[in-house]
């Protein structure tokens, strides 16, 4: 064995267990690798149209958010909303902060409003929710005599967070 | 140089490992929301007769309702541009008995944005109010009759009907 071999024995052996160390940190869930399990039902929601005089605000049916948060330790969770875009139909637009909600069991849920450019914060807690848990969150849309006719939709993504 | 780069690649392992561990972990869901907006027209008018008192056509040429003005309310929800038509046709003449007062005696004016001052029809409907797109319109009408020496006394009546339509 030359001399020059021996730096490179330590470097082959530094090599296997920095791959071994990477390996066992994706793999393995360790401190900071939570585990989040989020559900929506169902997916799709609609606004009847209604008379706005009689209908000033119009229900949506009721929404089931299933939610578990594990290997968080003391770490804050959240579940927020977010709207693709304002509702929209061809050119027509109903702006998307005309949709409230109401959610319970308040806490952890709270109500708000959507928004297409700030998350809007839905549920939030602190440390693990180690059993499947639900809320329930029922939208509603403002109703208005200057909604033009048509069929209006958009996406609204829910993300929980474990930071 | 082949442990070299061996090295490195295992030092990049590492740190994409670590940079895994200390991020946030984030799932998500999504929900389509979807709203259905149906061609609707609402109209309110603040009274549903309008009188018109006996006076001397010298000194009264043109009589005022009683009722004064009727506050119309025009309601309406279209296709985006479409337009909303608020009109009104008189049934007949004035009539009592056999007398008749012609109804193009009888005339309007207006208050409010979209609405038109207009003489009453029996034959062709008349506009009141116009205006486009969806939206919640609010005015005015005061109705007149031309008084003249030639009417035959008596109690006279007509109807008219308003129709509002939302495309």
């Amino acid at each position: 064995m030359s001399m020059s071999d021996m730096p490179m024995a330590r470097h082959q052996r530094l090599v296997l267990a920095a791959v071994t160390w990477a390996l066992g940190l994706m793999l393995v869930p360790a401190a900071g690798a939570q585990s989040l399990r989020l559900t929506i039902t169902p997916a799709t929601i609609s606004f009847a149209s209604a008379d706005p005089d009689t209908t000033p605000s119009i229900l949506a049916p009721a929404i089931t958010v299933s939610y578990r948060v594990r290997f968080n330790d003391t770490g804050n969770w959240q579940i927020s909303l977010l709207a693709s875009s304002d509702l929209t139909a061809g050119t027509a637009t109903i702006a998307i902060n005309n949709v409230t909600w109401t959610a319970s069991p308040t806490p952890p849920f709270q109500a708000g409003t959507l928004s297409r450019t700030v998350a809007q914060t839905l549920a939030s807690g602190t440390g693990n929710v180690q059993n499947t848990t639900i809320g329930t969150v029922v939208f509603r849309l403002a109703n208005s005599w200057t909604y033009n006719v048509g069929s209006y939709s958009t996406s609204v993504v829910y993300t929980l967070t474990a930071p | 140089m082949k442990h070299s780069r061996v090295l490195v690649l295992g030092i990049a392992v590492v740190v994409l490992a670590a940079i895994q561990g200390l991020g946030a972990a984030t799932t998500t869901g999504n929900v389509t929301v979807s709203a259905t907006v149906s061609a609707t027209a609402k109209l309110a008018l603040s009274s549903s007769t309008v009188t018109f008192p006996n006076a001397d056509p010298d000194t009264s040429p043109s009589i005022a309702a009683t009722e004064g003005a009727i506050t119309i309310t025009a309601k309406g929800k279209t296709s985006t541009g479409a337009a909303i038509a608020l009109t009104i046709l008189a049934a007949d003449d004035l009539k009592s008995g056999t007398d008749t007062i012609a109804i193009s005696n009888v005339t309007w004016t207006v208050s409010g944005a979209g609405f038109a001052a207009g003489t009453m029809n029996k034959t062709t409907a008349q506009t009141v109010g116009s205006w486009t797109g969806s939206g919640n319109r609010s005015g005015t009408q005061s109705y007149a009759l031309a008084n003249s020496w030639n009417y035959a006394t008596g109690a006279y009546t007509a109807t008219a009907t308003y129709t509002l339509t939302a495309p």
